[in-house]
Order: structure tokens, then sequence, then C-alpha cells
């Protein structure tokens, strides 16, 4: 990440969620609907205070459920509205089908999952489990990685939703429990430079909304040709969100000094033979110990993925072809598979990684912490694998009963 | 309200004032009440109206396919799950954007009183600005004749299907739009085709106490196809439906329940089932049970309406 020092912003200690609920507020949506839950419930909240002083002028739906926060948001979103909406597990997963449906109507909603477990037993702690729950429902998912990148994602995520040429709703997610709840230095931008970099969608052409007697509508049963039309401009709209995504990245250190890289941010990997992927708040952990085993000599790199819907392939492969071994670190399951969810999807690239080895990393599930001693563990059997060691394809870090593999 | 009293319309086709924006012959079954009621709303209400509408008998044509529908009116195709979710959304938008809206929710007695119940009274709760306009065929007719909750008692269904062990629905239904009225709503009535003069006021009644909040309007509406009824029996129907006290006809106000048709002697619950196959297997006891069970709604919505009145304490709400 480039950092300049901006002076016209202000800097504040606060919360994830604190920063989520203020990049909303910055954002100006006209409609926000949205229900309680751990770790989420603080952006309501800190929503709710914004409208009940004033300072915050939307309509607030408090609604009696998670479902018809998204079913709201979605309708106004249609009707022309800029709409705002949080959730976080059983929440996200209660709103599937408005989620699917605001997708197929390629409604421009924003919204923030506070990343928890999603299983049969009640879980209230970490994980991205929810997130991929809901990862083939069409929308553009975002990954942070502390509380300035969720603040600085949440307005991102309005120029990728609403440009003209995407109109896909985005997801941003952060880590609950560790990110929602961890205060932090936080840049808040004015909200002058807010609106100047959002001001770019006004310029472009309009999209068609839902109006009052003009004939429009929307929701019609899609069949044959006129289904596959539909789905295929879906498709074809998240391919080009991919390299939109980057200039917006450019564009916002334009305006407030700050740039991530786009769909994937490189640590030190220029020069590494081996390679951790990861997304989300482990990373800070991930690079302060690549810090210190590169004080030892090794030559070991991040690829932190902040795009994860659409798959940001073409960027994972340039930076990982050639490698030697390469260790994904999944904070969820992917059921009927042993690996997790982005090791699987990048074995898939295999063939393109000119002989780069993969190995999976299942940690951090149900408040296990990624600790800097795990990510040690991480990094010694990827470095062996890069060795041409035996290692083992799945290792449930955190769950020593579970080593020798599934 | 400081608006002039205007001339007092009679004949229903004066209400008539809009056109039918709908296409000539579509694709409802003949003698479908459903058609006759969505027909009716944007000639009365006018064709400005933002209707949603969700999977169910009104999607082939409310919704259409692809991107033609088979009328002129602006529409969105809701969930069955979500749909007061969705109007709630247009209503509040069109709100914040100071545009002039009239966002119609339609749906069946499905989404109104089962799956999509939790969002409509949750709407309702929160006085959401929009009419919700449910069409009772009292079951899920789309998905061929299944039971809902205001399936009544006695009549098969493909869910509640005749058998050794069984005679049809064997629970009482629900009365959806009493449930409704006691969410003390600014405005709440039951109204049927039989009765379109009734049905065209209670539809501009309902457009303009939406300036205050959340308005529920529960409109029977005979299914000829799933009832096993005559096509060109479903006015009749509607007419027995209300004379037998089967669907009486009110309005409530902030929940101030008032009959806006008292019938002197009621008839026998028997001359409206009589007119459909789905009753047919009721005997003598099974249409005491259902007689007593309209008796009983009739006296509690009496009961209520005069307590209602009695009540000296103003309503929190009103001002
Ligand atoms: C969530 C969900 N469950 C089931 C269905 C299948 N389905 C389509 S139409 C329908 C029945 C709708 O009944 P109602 O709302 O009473 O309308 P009607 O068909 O009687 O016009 C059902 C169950 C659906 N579309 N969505
Ligand atoms: S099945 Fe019933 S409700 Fe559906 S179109 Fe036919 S008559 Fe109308």
């Amino acid at each position: 990440m480039n950092t300049k020092a901006k002076e016209r912003s202000q800097i504040k200690v606060i919360t994830g969620n604190a920063a989520a609920a203020i990049g909303a507020k910055l954002a100006r949506p006209d409609v926000v609907a949205a229900y309680p839950i751990t770790p989420q419930t603080e952006v309501i909240e800190q929503i709710s205070s914004f409208h009940a002083s004033g300072e915050m002028d939307c309509e607030l739906i408090t609604v009696e459920g998670e479902n018809s926060a998204m079913n709201a948001v979605m309708a106004a979103s249609l009707a022309g509205g800029r709409v705002f909406t949080a959730s976080s597990s059983w929440g996200l997963v209660f709103m599937y089908d408005a989620i699917l449906a605001t997708a197929g109507a390629r409604a421009p909603v924003v919204m923030v999952n506070v990343n928890r477990e999603t299983p049969g037993i009640i879980a209230v702690s970490s994980g991205q489990q929810d997130m991929i729950s809901t990862r083939d429902s069409g929308w553009i998912f975002l990954i942070a990685e502390n509380c300035q990148e969720v603040l600085d994602l949440v307005l991102q995520a309005y120029r990728l939703a609403e440009d003209y040429d995407i109109q896909v709703p985005v997801m941003v997610h952060y880590d609950g429990f560790y990110l929602s709840y961890l205060s932090e230095v936080v840049d808040v931008p004015f909200q002058e430079d807010v609106d100047q970099f959002l001001s770019v969608l006004k310029d472009q052409p309009q999209r068609t909304t839902l109006k009052p007697g003009k004939k429009l509508g929307c929701g019609s049963h899609g069949i044959l040709g006129g289904y596959l039309e539909l789905r295929h401009k879906h498709v074809t709209a998240m391919e080009r969100s991919k390299a939109k995504f980057d200039q917006i990245d450019k564009e916002y250190e334009e305006i407030f000094g700050r740039s991530y890289g786009g769909q994937i941010e490189k640590y030190k990997m220029d020069d590494a033979d081996v390679v951790l992927v990861g997304s989300g708040s482990m990373c800070g952990t991930i690079k302060s110990v690549i810090d210190e085993k590169r004080e030892q000599g090794i030559k070991i790199g991040l690829l932190k993925m902040r795009m994860y819907r659409p798959f940001p392939s073409e960027k994972m492969i340039a930076a990982l072809k050639g490698k030697k071994a390469i260790g994904v670190v999944d904070r969820s399951l992917n059921f009927g598979f042993k690996g997790g969810p982005i090791y699987t999807e990048l074995k898939s690239f295999e063939s393109k990684l000119e002989g780069a080895k993969l190995v999976s990393f299942i940690d951090g599930i149900a408040n296990t912490d990624i600790t800097k001693e795990n990510v040690g563990k991480m990094i010694d059997m990827t470095g062996d694998l890069a060795n041409g060691k035996d290692v083992q394809e799945v290792t449930w870090v955190s769950y020593p009963e579970a080593q020798g593999g599934i | 309200m400081t608006e002039k009293k205007k001339a007092k319309l009679t004949p229903v086709l004066d209400y008539l004032k809009h056109e039918d924006p709908f296409a000539k012959g579509v694709a409802f079954c003949p003698g479908c009440g459903l058609e006759l009621l969505l027909r009716f709303i944007p000639q009365v209400m006018g064709n400005d109206i933002v209707i949603t509408g969700t999977p169910s008998c009104s999607a082939p044509v409310l919704l259409g396919q692809n991107n033609q529908s088979w009328h002129k009116l602006s529409y969105f195709g809701t969930l069955m799950t979500g749909a007061a979710a969705n109007a709630t959304g247009l209503a509040r938008y069109y709100k914040k954007a100071g545009i002039d809206n009239t966002v119609v929710c339609f749906n069946g007695d499905g989404t109104a009183a089962d799956i999509g119940f939790g969002n409509l009274s949750g709407a309702a709760e929160r006085n959401e600005p929009f009419i919700y306009i449910c069409y009772d065929n009292e079951g899920y007719m789309n998905t061929g004749v299944q039971k809902s909750g205001t399936t009544p008692y006695g009549a098969t269904t493909t869910t509640t299907p005749f058998g050794a062990a069984s005679k049809g629905k064997n629970l009482r239904r629900m009365n959806l739009a009493l449930k409704m009225a006691m969410h003390k709503i600014p405005y709440a009535a039951t109204a049927t085709l039989s009765d379109l003069g009734d049905l065209a006021k209670k539809l501009l009644k309902a457009k303009e106490m939406k300036e205050k909040g959340f308005c529920f309007l529960h409109v029977f509406a005979p299914c000829p196809t799933g009832w096993g009824a005559a096509p060109d029996n479903t006015i009749e129907i509607c007419r027995r439906a209300v004379k037998t006290n089967y669907f009486p006809l009110w309005e409530a106000e902030n929940g101030k329940i008032r009959m806006t048709k008292t019938i002197k002697k009621p008839k026998p619950v028997k001359t409206y089932t009589e007119l459909m196959k789905k009753f047919k297997f009721m005997d003598e006891e099974d249409h005491k049970i259902l007689q007593d069970d309209v008796d009983y709604e009739y006296c509690i919505l009496g009961g209520l309406s005069v307590l209602e009145a009695e009540c000296q304490l103003p309503l929190p709400a009103d001002e």
C-alpha cells in the first residue's frame, strides 16, 4: 500500500464497523435497510445515530429481518437510489434469495458483510464461510485487510457497482471479531473529496430505472434466448469489473493518496520463491512474519486477494507463475473438496503456473487465531515443498489432531 | 382532509376513469377473478401506479417474459418471500427523491397469508407508504391448487385431497384482513368482485390514505379452475360469499372497523359451497363446522367494531 499523508482528512481511531458506517455515510445513500447481527450490529447502530443526528439524510428502514433488508435495497436501487445494507453469517444467508435476485436484476447495491462462521452449530466466531456460502450469487466480492481498507473499499464499491459499464452489486467483506471490533488509526476523508470521487458516476450515461408512469418493468420471467442474453451480459460485466477495479484504485490514490494495487496486492513478491496467498485480516500477520523470515534470508512474499469474485485469475497467474511453491490460506471450508475454496480455485490454474506447486492451509475458523507461529509453520511447510520435500496437500493448522492429512 | 367533497359516483362504470392497460387476450383461465381485479385496479387508480407481483397466477401476464409484459404499467417482479419489502424499497426511494407515487404490492394469498406474511406484517408495523392488495383465491393456484392459510375448512386441494383418511382441509382458514386491521394501519378493507362500486371506493380510499401510511386490501377473487366452479359463476360466487357472511365487506381506519355492507338475513353457507366442487365431500357435520366458523368470525368482527366505537381512549397514533 502506498500512503501519502493527506492534509485534508481526519485521523480517527475507530473500529472496522465504524469505518464501514462512516464509509456508507460519506457515500450519501438514499436508502439504508438493515437488521442487527453479531459482529455487524455496530454498523447499523452507527448509521442509526448518524440518521438520528441528521448527519445522514437517508430513508432508514428498520426492517423485521435481513431478507427484507436486501429486498428493500434492491428495489430502491432499481428505482434509482443509492443504497446500503450490512449483514453477517445467518443474516447473510437469510438474504440469500434476494441476494440472487439483486444480482440477476443487476441492481448496483453496495453492502458490507462482516465475516462469520455459518455452520450447523451456532458459532458466533470468525471465518469466511458466509462469504463462501454466497460466492456463486453473481455479486462482486471485495475483501478488506484492515479498518482503513474497509472504509476505502466501501467508497470504491460504489464506483464499481454503479459504474455504467458494470452495474453489478458489490459486497465488501471484512473479518468479524478481528476487524469488526478492532480499533485502528483510520484516515477519514472529507466529504467534498468523496463527493468528487463519486461525481464521475454523474457524468456517465444514466442507467435505466423504474419510475411511475414510465411503462417500464423488471423481474419478468426469463426464458431461452432472453435469459441467456442477460446471463451472458452479467458474466461479461463481471469480467470487465476486474480492470475497472484496478482503475478505480488508481483514481482513489489521486484523490486520497492511498492505493492498494487493485484486484491483488503483492507484498515482497518480486524476488520471492515461496508465496502465501491470503485474504482479509490475516494478511497483516502474514506480512510481519514475512518481514522476519526475510531477515533470515528466506525469499517469501504474500499475494493478498482484494477481489474474490470475479476471481482475479489473470493477475494471479501473472504474479504466481514460475514461483517454486505457493501456500494458499483459506479461512473457510469447501465441502466436497479436501482443500480450501481459494486453494481449489487456484488449483484449476495450476497448468499455467509454470511448475509452481500448491498446498492448502485451513486456519482461522471459529476464532482460532491465525498466529504468527501458525503463519511461520505455513511458510516453513511451503518452503519444504519448494525444496522438493513431501508435504501433505491440506493442513488444518490449528487442529493438530488432523495432522497426517485428510 | 381539506379537499372538497366530490360528486358521488354510483354506477361502477363511472369509476373507470383510466384506460385498461392490459392486452385484450391474456393468459388467464376463463372466468378468473384475478383477471377482473387486475384490470380493474389501474382503470380506477390510474395507469401511473407502480405494481409489483410475485410468481403466481398473475405472473405470466403481470410480469411477462424476457423483455415483454402484457400491459403498459410500470411493474416490478418480486420474490414470493419479499414482496412487501420490495414495495417498501420502491416507496421509500420515491419518497426520498420527491417522486409522486402509488406503489401497489399485488399478491396472492400464498404470499400474503403464508410465505410473505412476515414482511407484510413488518411493513404494516413500520407504516410503509404503499398499498398492499391480496387477491384471495384461497390456495396456491399457479403451482396446481395447493392448500394455503386461507383455504377454508372442508375444501379439497391437491395437498388436502379426498381419501380414506381425509375429506379435505381439516383446519380453519385464517382471517388475514382482520389480522392486518389489528396492526392499526391507516386503512384496511375487504372487497370482492360482486360489489365493484364498493371495491372502487376502497381502492380510491387506499390511494388517498396511503399518504398516511400502509393500506391493505383483501379482495376475494374466485378461481373457477382450482375451485371446480363454472367460469360464468364467478360473480355469483362472490355475491353468495357476501350474502352468507362467508366474506363480509368492511373497512377499518386505524383499526376501527366499520361494515360497508350488512346482510340483514344471512343465507346458510351451504348456498355458497354448493357452487363449487372443492366442497363436494362435505357432509352435514362438516357444513356445521364451517357455518360455526363463519358465524364466529362474523360475531367477533361485529363485536370488535362495537368495542372500537365504545372505547373512548384515543389511539396513540391518532393526531
Ligand atoms: C420461495 C418460493 N417457493 C415456492 C415457489 C413456487 N410457487 C410459484 S407460484 C406459487 C403459488 C402462489 O400462490 P399465491 O400467492 O396464492 O398465488 P396464486 O398462484 O394463487 O395466484 C408457488 C408456491 C416460489 N415461486 N417461490
Ligand atoms: S388457475 Fe385460477 S387463479 Fe389461476 S388463472 Fe386460472 S382461474 Fe385464475
